[in-house]
């Protein structure tokens, strides 16, 4: 019984460890884009709450709460405030199954840093990140504005098309580490990372993660000078808020897919694993703000052309490969 | 060839913005730092005073006329002297685009474009600008130009003394 | 018809066009200075030059001077002569003082114009400009000779066309000056021409100095209200202020050209007295409370005295629509007491000059166009100034003018005058009726005899006569013998003077109505309970002032329409402001029948300059603009009536109402009006005028109308004031004479009203044994009518 109810306990004690440092770390992660963008562009960014800027995802959250929440007069009102809370709520969701650290010892207790092993984690997170387009699809539709549906569509088609993509780059590493966990994932990854071991699947990885947390060169659902802001033209306040972090907390949570499955998770010399585990992730983030700064928006139909015709052959030939070498080796 | 130029320059673009991201921003942080505007930089209006320290604005309505927003209002009036000037003379600042086709339209060179930006204010009304506000006391650019000294009207010199101008004709002589 | 080629164009006109006006019709302008359609071409400016490649003459001409001849063909921009066109401005502008950003004409300056378009930049010419010294022409008319072209337009306009003789061209060569010989005011009422003809700003308008430019100004075609002829202006307004009139071109009316009072009368719409809203009592009320108010009041009286205690009275003033509406509101009301005009001489007068059949009714082009004027009772620089200037246009062809009045009337021409005194004008239109050759006439009979033969054997005869002096019998006899002179071929024509812009739409609407005098009775005897005065100041226009100021105060109701402080306004127990001309749209019918219609140029509103106090606009924003009450006559009634304001439907009503009306809605106010379709039938019971006995040691006292300070709206702008004269009384020099008086003296006119104190002008083409007044608003003079029987009055040394 006392055992059960430690359990609990240390459960929600991670849980509020958790969801803490991931919301907070997203809301740095906003102001760091800002000030990496700006400083690419030999700007300042934003410097003017608190020393360096750095109370200005605060002033942001004040601003947001602060505005009105604009429902439009002809919108679906029920969906449309349901969108973005599933937006968030499945990027946060995604985070129970992360191990983002090795198993500590306490008190001769053996605590795992993840909040729930489940041994088939990475199917729970790519069934996540499907229901993930609802959010995206559900607020385009629901605003009942053309340049929201079109932005919602938009995302739907490009994120179904790119989990393919993901799906299949991630085929071989589960045939080497012969497991769906993602705990005995990293603990496969030891003496090599996988980006090592599948250089090709580690690269389609990254480019389908990228297309799929909407982000430059694959930001068509948004795209500002044809869309206006996609699906979510029609949101303010804190509906808007929630969109924005979902999308970065969703950042938050592929960065650490990409940590667990092909950077080795919290392995590394001399510092503790959980901090191991954040250098990666920040490392993943401030690649994707430096691909933001540098890459322009593709065109629609170059990638779509991209997804079906590239990647997904490309994903099945390592497959392919991954299968014929693992046997030869047997 | 070609597949290495793609590389290259899928690359390269990653090693131009990671170098400007330890560049020095070229951005000045306004109001603790101020920029020095370039001479002819468009900024607020005034209205300027020939050399002899008299208005130079006749309040012809061309600089009105030449308003692309209608942010210009005045009233001519005459002096005793027959000098014209303007009785009052408004500009709202809240509807002026700095465009400058105001001074390229002033005959008398009066209103001009000065270097200060710093308009902006919360009271709408402290942006409508009457005479005394616009007016200065100096002759700012071409300090020397006097339309009236120009102008041979008889009214800064008295008629026919103007440079260039021959002395008032005798009607009432026929000798030639 | 000579057939030409011009610019590669093919062009048929009548024999004796120049090139230029040729070019014209072709919508080819070609660039000129002097030439002016109503004064012609002196070939002064040269700028017109075009040059002819084949034809009876060859090279550059100057397109004004050479008449179209068949087979010429004409390039009008051919390099050589747009080089020499470049040349000729640059000549033009060597004398140019550069001071177009303080010029009053600057904006509308063809010297600006042609400047830009000749590609003259800069001045290459290092030689003195010369100079001359400016003079004082009044307060009319601004001078700045510097400016000056040498293209004689004004000198043409004032001395030919108006026949001014106090201004002309001095010096020589490159020192020509135009003005006067000494400084001083212009005598000629049509000096505000020099204006609108000056192709530079040397002449410019003294009220609107410095007023505003002209891509500022509201502008619109409108009407002159100052009289019956209804010329066409274009009246100037900015910053809710009417600031300038200016004349618009109608050939059938004015021509191209109006008089000063026309031009400078404006300023009673921006008259700082001027009622602004609805007063009740003289406590200021919304509209809504005034109109309940009145409408409460003639509910009340209705009931308790019936509908018949409810007089309407209009006036000349008044628009058409709200003349109609006047009677509209009068049957749905019941009362058949309306009429439209305060005078009953005036208002008979304009009842008789609306039955005159229409084609014989003559307009100003007519006139100008007559070879014989024969002038009966009428003083055109008083009563209808532009009329004096389409005789002399006659004159100038060699039309004979004869003059018969009472009056020394002046004339911008030489002409024939016979002193006629007002009794006799009667035997003098009798004899008209009858032709007879008498070298010598000896008496009045034979006088009328000769002119009615000359009246039957001129090609086109225009006889014309004045409502006052003549009065209804007059007009009568003056029609009748129009009739006697005519000629199928070349029918005697007739004009007649009326009272105010619109007296004829008056007369046409009054029918067999009653007249004001009947009202009046009606008043005295207790019957009308209330007036209605719409834009009508019976206080000031009825002749017995002692008569009609008692019958208004024993009124339960006096409530005034009216855009300006009449002595009426101030006696009304309600007053409801109504626009001006300017301010509005509306229809008037001038003295020969021609309906013209006007376009609102500005909206009612206090001056900013008034509401400034001179100072720079308020710096607080408001949604109401202060002034802003007035509404048009027609649009108050409409309410009233529970119509809605839709003055295109209202005139749709009238021309379906009344035949005589067709084509109103078709009007454009930019044309030439039209004529009534049918004129009215003739009034019937005409009461012949007593003449008030004169004792032999007593002089018959005539009240005239003058050229200003009679008309009301004129009288009241601020501009007119310094052309006001002093009150004065005119006597022939036997009767001077006779009573030891001397010219310039104050003397004291003894009248049955009171004793005045005026100034004696001896005047030798009167009649003996008559003293004559103007008639001058706001002066001692004020109480004194026109049109009002003559009456017995002494003159003694003051």
């Amino acid at each position: 019984m006392n055992d059960v109810l430690l359990t609990i306990i240390l459960i929600v004690i991670k849980l509020g460890l958790v969801l803490g440092t991931v919301l907070s770390l997203a809301a740095y992660m906003v102001l760091a884009e800002r000030k990496v963008l700006a400083r690419m562009q030999m700007r300042h960014g934003p410097n003017r709450v608190g020393p360096f800027g750095l109370l200005q995802p605060l002033a942001d959250l004040i601003k947001l709460l602060c505005k009105e929440d604009l429902i439009p007069e002809r919108a679906d009102r029920w969906v449309f405030m349901l969108a973005p809370a599933i937006s968030v709520g499945t990027a946060l969701l995604a985070f129970a199954v992360i191990p983002f650290g090795a198993p500590l010892q306490i008190f001769g207790r053996t605590i795992e840093l993840v909040i729930c092993d489940l041994n088939i984690g990475l199917l729970y997170l790519f069934a996540l990140s499907s229901l993930a387009v609802y959010g995206v699809a559900l607020g385009g539709w629901a605003s009942q504005s053309k340049f929201a549906l079109l932005g919602g569509l938009r995302a739907m088609a490009q994120m179904i098309s790119y989990e393919l993509a993901l799906g299949l780059a991630i085929v071989p590493v589960v045939m080497a580490s012969k497991s769906f966990s993602l705990t005995a994932i990293v603990a496969s990854q030891q003496s090599l990372p996988n980006a090592l071991r599948h250089p090709l699947a580690f690269l389609i990885f990254v480019i389908a993660i990228m297309a799929e947390s909407k982000r430059t060169p694959f930001d068509m659902p948004e795209a500002e000078n044809e869309l206006v802001a996609g699906y979510h033209t029609e949101y303010s306040g804190m509906r808007f808020g929630m969109f924005f972090v979902g999308e970065y907390v969703n950042l938050i949570v592929l960065g650490s897919m990409l940590t667990v499955l092909f950077l080795g998770g919290w392995h590394g010399p001399f510092l503790p694993s959980v901090g191991w585990f954040l250098i990666k992730i920040l490392a993943v983030a401030f690649f994707f703000i430096w691909v933001r700064g540098t890459v322009p928006r593709l065109r629609y139909d170059q990638l779509m052309a991209f997804g079906w015709k590239i990647l997904v052959p490309l994903g099945l030939l390592n497959i392919l490969v991954t299968a014929v070498w693992l046997l030869w080796r047997g | 060839m070609s597949l290495w130029r793609d590389i290259k320059g899928t690359i390269q673009p990653f090693w131009v913005t990671l170098r400007y991201l330890f560049c020095r921003p070229v951005t000045i942080c306004y109001p603790e730092q101020k920029q020095t505007p370039a001479p002819r930089y468009r900024g607020r209006l005034i209205l300027t005073r020939d050399p002899d320290g008299e208005e130079r604005c006749v309040a012809c309505y061309l600089c009105s006329a030449a308003c692309p927003v209608d942010c210009i209002s005045m009233q001519a009036t005459e002096r005793e002297d027959g000098r014209r000037y303007a009785a009052w003379f408004r500009i709202n600042f809240s509807r002026c685009i700095f465009c400058g086709l105001c001074t390229e339209a002033c005959p008398t060179l009066a209103i001009q474009m000065t270097a200060d930006y710093e308009l902006a204010t919360r009271e709408l009304l402290q942006v409508v600008y009457e005479k005394d506000e616009l007016l200065i006391d100096g002759c700012g650019k071409n300090a020397q130009y006097n339309f009236y000294r120009l102008a041979g009207i008889g009214v800064a010199a008295p008629r026919g003394a103007n440079p260039g101008e021959s002395p008032p004709e005798d009607i009432k002589s026929n000798l030639p | 018809m000579p057939t030409l080629i011009i610019d590669n164009l093919t062009v048929t006109v009548p024999e004796g066009t120049n090139i230029l006006e040729a070019a014209r019709q072709l919508g080819i302008e070609i660039p000129h200075f002097c030439h002016h359609e109503a004064l012609g071409s002196v070939g002064a400016c040269r700028l017109c030059a075009v040059e002819i490649l084949a034809g009876p003459v060859k090279g550059i001409q100057m397109s004004c001077m050479v008449p179209a001849k068949d087979d010429m063909v004409v390039d009008t921009c051919s390099a050589e002569v747009l080089a020499y066109r470049a040349q000729v401005i640059e000549w033009l502008m060597i004398n140019h003082p550069h001071d177009c950003p303080v010029c009053d004409e600057g904006g509308e300056c063809q010297l600006q114009d042609m400047t830009v378009a000749g590609g003259h930049g800069i001045r290459r010419y290092s030689g003195p400009k010369r100079t001359h010294q400016n003079q004082n022409l009044g307060p009319f008319i601004s001078h700045e000779m510097n400016r000056c072209i040498q293209c004689y337009r004004c000198v043409r306009t004032y001395q030919d066309y108006c026949g001014g003789t106090d201004f002309g061209v001095l010096g020589a060569r490159q020192r020509l000056y135009f003005g006067r010989f000494n400084d001083g005011p212009l005598e000629s009422p049509f000096a505000g021409n020099l204006v609108d003809v000056c192709p530079t700003g040397v002449f410019t308008d003294k009220t609107y100095r410095f007023k505003s430019r002209l891509w500022d100004l509201q502008e619109a075609p409108s009407i002159c209200p100052h009289c019956s002829l209804g010329c066409a202006v274009i009246p100037g307004a900015r910053y809710r202020e009417l600031q300038r009139r200016r004349a618009r071109t109608n050939k059938r009316t004015n021509g191209h050209f109006i008089c000063d009072r026309g031009r400078f009368g404006y300023g009673y719409v921006n008259h700082p007295d001027r009622p602004r809203h609805p007063l009740v009592g003289h406590r200021r009320v919304t509209w809504q409370e005034g109109l309940a108010a009145l409408q409460n009041k003639l509910q009340e009286l209705g009931e308790l005295f019936g509908a018949g205690s409810i007089g309407l009275l209009s006036s000349s003033r008044a628009t058409l629509e709200t003349q109609f509406l006047t009677k509209r509101w009068a049957t749905s009301l019941g009362s058949d007491q309306v009429c439209f005009e305060a005078h009953p001489v005036r208002d008979q007068g304009a009842r008789v000059a609306a039955s005159q059949p229409l084609d014989r009714s003559a307009s100003l082009e007519d006139v100008r166009n007559c070879d014989l004027a024969v002038l009966i009772g009428a003083d055109p620089l008083s009563e209808a100034p532009m009329l004096a200037l389409a005789l002399r246009q006659a004159a100038r062809r060699g039309a004979r003018i004869v003059v018969a009045d009472p009056r020394p009337v002046v004339l911008p021409m030489a002409c024939e005058r016979h002193a006629v005194s007002t009794d006799k004008l009667a035997r003098l239109l009798r004899g008209l009726s009858r032709p007879q050759q008498s070298a010598l006439p000896a008496s009045l009979e034979e006088l009328g005899g000769s002119l009615s033969q000359a009246l039957l054997s001129a090609r086109s005869p225009v006889l014309i006569g004045g409502t006052d002096l003549l009065g209804p019998q007059g007009i009568l006899a003056l029609l009748e013998a129009a009739e006697a002179c005519s000629q199928p071929e070349h029918p005697c024509r007739t004009m007649l003077l009326l009272g105010g812009p619109n007296s004829f739409g008056g007369a046409l609407l009054s029918a067999d109505g009653p007249g004001f005098d009947s009202l009046l009775e009606g008043m005295e005897q207790g019957r009308i309970k209330a007036l209605l005065c719409f834009e009508a100041d019976p206080l000031a226009d009825f002749p017995d002032r002692k008569r009609i100021r008692a019958a208004l105060s024993r009124l339960d109701l006096l409530a005034v329409f009216d855009c300006a402080a009449t002595a009426t306004v101030q006696e009304a127990d309600l007053f409801f402001p109504t626009t001006a001309v300017e301010e509005s749209t509306g229809t008037l019918i001038n003295n020969e029948g021609r309906m013209q219609t006007f376009e609102q140029v500005l909206s009612a509103g206090t001056p900013i300059a008034e509401s400034a106090g001179g100072s720079h606009p308020p710096r607080f924003f408001t949604r109401d603009i202060p002034g802003t009450d007035p509404q048009p006559a027609w649009g108050t009634l409409g309410a009233l009536m529970g119509r809605c304001a839709d003055l295109g439907a209202l005139r749709r009503e009238i021309e379906k109402a009344d035949a005589r009306f067709a084509g109103l809605s078709l009007l454009d106010a930019n044309g030439e009006g039209r004529r009534i379709a049918i004129p009215r039938s003739r009034p019937v019971a005409l009461q012949p005028a007593v003449a008030n006995a004169v004792a032999p040691d007593q002089l018959s006292l005539l009240v005239t109308e003058t050229l200003f300070g009679s008309e009301l709206l004129s009288s009241l702008s601020p501009c007119l004031q310094e052309a006001i004269p002093a009150p004065f009384v005119m006597l022939h020099p036997q009767d001077a004479m006779r009573l030891k008086l001397e010219e310039g003296k104050k003397v004291t006119l003894a009248t049955p009203l009171g004793d005045l104190t005026l100034i004696l002008r001896i005047q030798q083409d009167m009649v003996p044994g008559v003293a004559i007044v103007p008639r001058l608003r706001g002066t001692a003079l004020e109480s004194l009518v026109p049109g009002s029987e003559p009456l017995p009055c002494r003159i003694e040394k003051a």
